[in-house]
């Protein structure tokens, strides 16, 4: 029945719809700079969502824990195989993604009789030095954005929109800024996500949030509600760190003392 | 569950070969490298080596490392073809981080010293032609004993713990015999000794392996060339600094020759 085009294309707008809902309910994921390099950062209930790829490459990701254990593997074994073969320079976000996940993905989503991966990536790249780090956003369907400051993965383009409004480019920025930041990216995202599921009204939704009414407070409270059971996960990839590689996760003693004094005191 | 998080078995599987005997004949003179040695101090495990390569009365390099860190908390010294023992680390290197980064948690300290005990025994006929003999010091910390530790191995694969120190290369019958009478009847056995004592015995040892060993390099002080000292404790690996073995030799190691 696919063989007409048409066919075709309704199935690949069934897939999208059906794709889009999968990740309604899903815990956004932030990564920007600070001074020595990337921070990660995200909220996740049993299997973590952050992960350490090479050297200088970590991955967030959002969606079925399955599928993004499948492309995982698929990036640290191209990643390893290059890195021996040729350099570890030569293991670079940028190849990673062009010549290895996003087409098997994208080939993936368009085999309207298989099963799409219900997955969406963030690949973030410390730079040999400061100020080049990259930033690879790969859709459920292999179309990526990048980006030289910072990205975040949500259910919708929108939320993403709103998210990115947070996190402007702030060079110097320490990692307890960075991390403050990326909390309240994640608390605005995940908000908007819930409000839209609640009303579910979020689809075609322009990018709203304005800047100036965006409280903190309210978003600190949301994240110490939404937190309460959960584990905030939160990775750097630091250019300090001794050794080839640089990627670190932040033990919770670490994290705890990086949060903003109002997020801290309830969750200690 | 397989072999889960195998990187040697990844690269088998993608056609690489690894200890593929070259036949290498006897009157060929190939590159070896010489004098290795770790030892238990205070607080973890000095490793250190000379830095010379020779090919029979060759010198070829004069500012060979020896002494080269696997993961945040391993050393793989090297004596031998090096070659092969180069190979050899940039695999363990790249196995260890495969298997921390696919299974989520380090490889155990014990699956560390079999990996290196598979790659030798991998290698036996390239060892056994002579193109490719490797006998290396593997030092790290052991989270699970809380300790750091030393093996060394033959050229088969063979892995024996240095309880309290390990010597390698053509250096070292010089120094174990040294090693032997410092740790029984000096001031301290080695495993009190300080960090700068460690240093200072270490420098004294490979210097006086370069003196009965051509093969061994010695301190070149025109050239500031100085063997490599690398410190194991539980917060990681330290290397030191060259202004640091410039001070440790020029007061406690030339005044003495």
């Amino acid at each position: 029945m696919y063989e007409e085009p048409y066919k075709w294309v309704e199935a690949v707008g069934n897939r999208r719809q059906y794709l889009d809902e999968q990740f309604k309910q899903g815990s956004p994921v932030v990564a920007l700079t600070y001074e020595a390099g990337i921070v990660l950062l995200t909220v996740s209930k049993g299997t973590p969502k952050l992960y350490e790829i090479y050297d200088r490459l970590a991955l967030g990701g959002m969606g079925h824990p399955a599928d993004l254990e499948k492309l995982r593997f698929s990036l640290l074994e191209m990643a390893h195989v290059e890195g021996f073969n040729r350099s570890p320079s030569d293991v670079t976000g940028s190849r990673m993604v062009k010549y290895g996940i996003a087409p098997v993905i994208k080939q993936a989503f368009e085999e309207v009789f298989k099963a799409p991966f219900i997955v969406k990536i963030l690949l973030t790249e410390l730079g040999q030095k400061a100020g080049k780090e990259t930033f690879l956003v790969i859709n459920y369907d292999g179309t990526f954005e990048e980006g030289s400051h910072c990205a975040v993965l949500a259910a919708t383009k929108a939320v993403e929109q709103d998210m990115m409004k947070l996190l402007r480019a702030e060079p110097g920025r320490s990692l307890e800024q960075a991390v403050g930041a990326a909390l309240q990216a994640w608390a605005l995202g995940d908000r908007l996500q819930g409000q839209a599921l609640e009303a579910d009204a979020d689809r075609g939704r322009e990018s709203q949030a304005d800047l100036a009414s965006i409280d903190v407070a309210s978003l600190h409270a949301y994240f110490r509600e939404t937190v309460a059971e959960k584990t905030i996960e939160c990775a750097v990839l630091d250019r300090a760190q001794p050794g080839s590689a640089k990627y670190r996760a932040l033990a919770p003693d670490e994290l705890g003392r990086l949060l903003p004094k109002d997020v801290r005191a309830s969750l200690s | 569950m397989g072999m889960q998080g195998d990187f040697f078995r990844l690269l088998e599987a993608q056609g690489y070969q690894f200890g593929v005997s070259g036949g290498g004949s006897h009157d060929q003179q190939f590159t070896t490298a010489t004098t290795i040695l770790a030892f238990k101090y205070r607080d973890g495990v000095l490793v250190a080596g000379d830095r010379r390569a020779t090919a029979g009365n060759m010198v070829m390099y004069d500012r060979t490392d020896k002494v080269l860190e696997i993961d945040r908390h391993s050393v793989m010294a090297i004596a031998g073809v090096p070659a092969t023992a180069y190979e050899m680390v940039r695999i363990l290197e790249h196995s260890f981080k495969y298997y921390r980064r696919t299974q989520l948690q380090e490889l155990s300290f014990e699956g560390k010293l079999r990996a290196v005990s598979k790659l030798l025994k991998d290698n036996v006929a390239a060892a056994l032609a002579g193109t490719g003999a490797v006998a290396p010091i593997f030092a790290g910390y052991d989270f699970e004993q809380e300790t750091a530790k030393i093996y060394f191995y033959d050229i088969l694969g063979a892995e024996f713990e240095g309880v309290e120190y390990a010597v390698s290369g053509s250096g070292s019958p010089t120094i174990r015999g040294i090693l032997h009478y410092v740790n029984t009847w000096g001031d301290q056995p080695l495993s009190a000794m300080t960090e700068e004592q460690s240093a200072v015995q270490a420098l004294r040892l490979l210097t006086s392996a370069a003196e009965f060993d051509s093969a061994t390099g010695g301190v070149n002080r025109e050239a500031n060339l100085y063997p490599v000292i690398k410190l194991i404790t539980a917060k990681g690996i330290t290397t030191m600094s060259e202004v640091d073995l410039k001070r440790h030799f020029e007061v406690s190691v030339s005044r003495s020759i």
